[in-house]
């Protein structure tokens, strides 16, 4: 060898070639540390843009809901749930009619006879609904003025905005012809408030009459309508007494009490009404949302866990290595399903197969079935189970699977047998990698629109609880759902908008929540494999 | 499986008076026997033509590089192997006190109460010491506490350990030391009262401080159970057994006392093996 070539032997410089002073390994480096830097910056970004939108909301809430107040509109809403107390009385004594009419339909009479056994009562409902017309006429009146009152302060409030932009630009002659009227809500108020006496006087009126005609109940002669009758004399006194609670609400209200953050946060979180352009007033209440997530969730978990669960420990303790290569795939298939599509057989036939089942003679037992709804918390649960089942059972299987084979051997050397294994050893020992599974399968299932969206029912309602069994077959409309449906509409900016991000947000904080305690719980009761 | 049980009960019986009673004078009889067996994976032979028998209250130890089918031999005799799908018998078979254990009415179940198994790595259930020692009376519907407790005490002290563990019962059996956990493992089979002890390799995983105690526990074993030992450690088998069997690709090259064997083996492979030329 040559004395050069010893010496390029021991030349120990780097030969790699390099371009721009980065060899290929450094670029690799820097190309994959790039595509982790970009999601975690993506997801920062979408973490601040919720949180940027969705902050405004509670200020802007709050102003509304102080608007509402100083405008007089809560004033008005107050008599207004007094009188809406009254229809529903109305519409209690209307039933005791109809069903005396069905049950005259039933016994074969003619019209005419019918009728002439209605009409012995019928004027005492007449004259029951006709005593609530003076107070409702009144309440609607005094509406008018309040919302009235409150739109032409808004749009003062936009013509000030109008010509302040205007002059903004420097276009001062257009904004000298902008004409804004200055609107003095307290004007507005009084002139509700100087009302109240009126408003007493139409509720003596109503009170005496109420209490007059409830004296001398009519008798029907049927003895459960009798009863019902008698019935509606006591909800008729309730009536009076909410009848005093309104007048003492009223003559406590006050224009002059600031809306503090805490009610505009408190009517957010709690609120049960989400009542959206309404020409009254807008309410932005997430509960009957939540709830309607909530109880979908809740009913697709019923069915997801046990099958998801059980047919991971079927796969990874019983099945053979045929069935295994069959069942795997197929059910992390259904993984690969567009949720469109499931919401769409969730609509053309799993719905209307539903409302048929429960109209099966067997089950008539149930008092909540048949259900008069295709579309329900029920309909949208099944799909949604559907779609957290290969969540469920992948992770499962993977937990179940992470059991060390010496665990199960050492069982069946013992002489147990495959199943006590399985639920003594196994199951105990991946418990918590199944619990993460179930979490993470009740994280997507939450965080689903596309199935609820379209199976759900989409009422916006705080499901009835006291139905036991029947609440699953009420339809419920959830969070998801909402700004899927709703978001493409609003005004940018809006009031409505920004309440939707606060649905977003809080939608994120839960998943947030879930995918945290999946993790760790498996952290924390992770059997060590030394 | 009738006729297995009452022959295993009949033989359980028998040895609780033979080790009541001090150990017989002579050749003790053959409480395994292996005839004419081969056995396969799927396609590969991994057994051929194994004759041998393995005497009660004796230690045997399986000798042989890897792959020479010792392990898979071992797992035979409790059909570990039928947890291995494409497993399968081709010829011959394998007795347990004069029944055959490959016999279709046999209960793998019944099997392995009396055939207890001691693997390579240490593997205690992530349970307390207490619940890994019971956990074959527990599935066996046993629940009774003074039972469990006497059990419990019983073999622990027969794997030596009960002095090292019997103020922490309650911790995690996976806290132990490696050696302990072995000796858990031991305990644990000890529990469903086993007349013969297979064990894979149970020292492989282990320092020598540890597997002096091991070994001197399986001197102390061999008075009530019939053992049979799996080792790759040449001096192991000599120290601990009573008779050496050495296998080579699939097959039983030889068979006899132990010190013959290390002493004077009368095949040329074996001699090779032991001296270390290969393996």
């Amino acid at each position: 060898m040559t004395e050069e070539g010893e010496n390029n032997r021991y030349d120990l410089h780097s030969r790699r070639r390099q371009f721009l002073g980065i060899d290929k390994d450094q670029a690799l480096k820097g190309l994959f540390g790039g595509n982790a830097i970009v999601s975690i910056v993506v997801l920062a970004l979408i973490t601040f843009f919720l949180f940027k939108e969705g902050a405004a909301f509670f200020g802007q809430y709050r102003e509304n809901i102080d608007l509402y107040r100083r405008s007089g509109i809560e004033y008005v809403d107050i008599m207004k749930e007094q009188s809406e107390s009254y229809s529903e009385l109305n519409r209690y004594l209307n039933s005791i009619r109809s069903e005396h009419a069905t049950m005259l339909r039933e016994e074969g009479l003619s019209f005419a006879d019918a009728r002439a056994k209605l009409s012995g009562y019928e004027d005492f409902i007449y004259a029951i609904e006709d005593l609530g017309y003076p107070v409702s006429e009144y309440v609607l009146e005094m509406s008018e003025v309040a919302v009235g009152a409150r739109d032409m302060y808004e749009d003062a409030a936009n013509y000030r905005e109008h010509r302040e932009n205007l002059l903004e630009l420097g276009r001062d002659e257009e904004a000298a012809e902008v004409e804004v009227l200055d609107v003095d809500l307290s004007l507005f108020v009084d002139m509700i408030k100087e009302g109240e006496a009126d408003f007493l006087a139409l509720n003596d009126a109503l009170e005496a009459g109420l209490r007059e005609r409830i004296a001398d109940l009519p008798t029907i002669g049927v003895e459960s309508l009798d009863a019902k009758m008698q019935r509606f004399g006591e909800l008729a006194l309730m009536f009076i007494v909410e009848m005093e609670r309104t007048e003492q609400l009223l003559s406590d209200w006050t224009s002059e009490k600031r809306v503090g953050m805490f009610t505009a946060l408190a009517s957010f979180v709690f609120g049960e009404d989400w009542v959206t352009n309404s020409s009254i007033q807008d309410w932005y209440g997430i509960m009957p949302l939540f709830t309607g997530s909530l109880l979908v969730a809740s009913i697709a978990m019923v069915f997801a866990v046990p099958l998801g669960v059980g047919a991971a420990i079927y796969v990874n303790q019983f099945a053979n290595q045929k069935e295994q290569t069959l069942i795997k795939p197929y059910i992390e298939f259904i993984s690969a399903i567009p949720s469109v599509v499931i919401g769409f057989f969730g609509i053309a036939v799993f719905g209307q197969f539903v409302r048929e089942v429960s109209g099966w003679a067997i089950l008539s037992g149930f008092d909540f079935f048949p259900i008069s709804e295709r579309l329900t918390a029920f309909t949208a649960g099944c799909l949604l189970a559907l779609m957290a089942i290969p969540t469920i059972f992948t992770l499962a299987e993977d937990a179940i699977n992470n059991v060390p084979k010496s665990f199960k051997e050492a069982s069946l050397a013992m002489g147990a047998t495959r199943l006590q294994t399985t639920l003594r050893i196994i199951v105990p020992t991946s418990l918590s990698g199944i619990i993460s599974a179930i979490l993470l399968g009740f994280g997507r299932v939450i965080g689903e629109t596309m199935v609820v969206l379209l199976c759900a029912g989409n009422r916006i309602e705080i499901p009835d609880f006291t139905n036991g069994i029947g609440t699953f077959f009420e339809p419920v409309h959830t969070m998801t759902g909402i700004i899927a449906q709703e978001l493409g509409e609003v005004v940018n900016g809006s009031i409505h908008y920004r309440a939707l991000f606060m649905v977003g947000m809080v939608l994120f904080v839960i998943s947030l929540f879930i995918n945290y305690m999946a993790q760790k719980i498996v952290l924390k009761y992770q059997v060590s494999r030394g | 499986m009738s006729l297995l049980t009452h022959n295993l009960t009949a033989k359980t019986s028998q040895q609780t008076t033979q080790s009541m009673a001090s150990k017989p004078s002579g050749p003790s009889r053959p409480l395994i026997r292996v005839s004419d067996f081969d056995f396969f994976y799927g396609e590969k032979q991994a057994l051929f033509d194994i004759n041998m028998e393995m005497r009660e209250n004796e230690v045997t130890a399986f000798i042989g590089p890897s792959g020479c089918g010792k392990s898979t031999l071992l797992r035979c005799i409790n059909r570990m192997n039928d947890l291995v799908e494409v497993a399968r018998i081709g010829r011959g078979k394998i007795e347990v006190n004069d029944a055959d254990i490959y016999d279709p009415r046999v209960d793998t179940i019944e099997l392995r109460k009396r055939v207890g198994m001691v693997f390579q790595k240490s593997n205690p259930f992530p349970k307390s010491i207490y619940e890994n020692v019971i956990y074959g009376l527990r599935i066996q519907g046993i629940n009774k506490k003074s039972v469990l407790d006497e059990t419990v005490e019983r073999c622990l002290k027969g794997a030596a350990l009960w002095e090292e563990v019997r103020d922490r019962l309650d911790t995690s059996g996976m806290s132990l030391s490696g050696g302990q956990q072995q000796r858990l493992c031991i305990a644990r089979a000890l529990a469903v009262e086993p007349d013969i002890l297979l064990m894979d390799e149970p020292c492989s995983a282990l320092d020598p401080v540890a597997t002096a105690k091991v070994e001197e526990l399986i001197h102390s074993l061999k008075d009530h159970y019939t053992i049979v030992i799996v080792t790759h450690n040449m001096q192991q088998a000599a120290r601990v057994s009573d008779k050496t069997a050495f296998f080579y690709l699939g097959k039983l090259i030889e068979m006899g006392k132990t010190d013959e064997i290390f002493m004077s083996p009368k095949n040329e492979q074996t001699e090779a093996y032991i001296s270390g030329r290969f393996g």
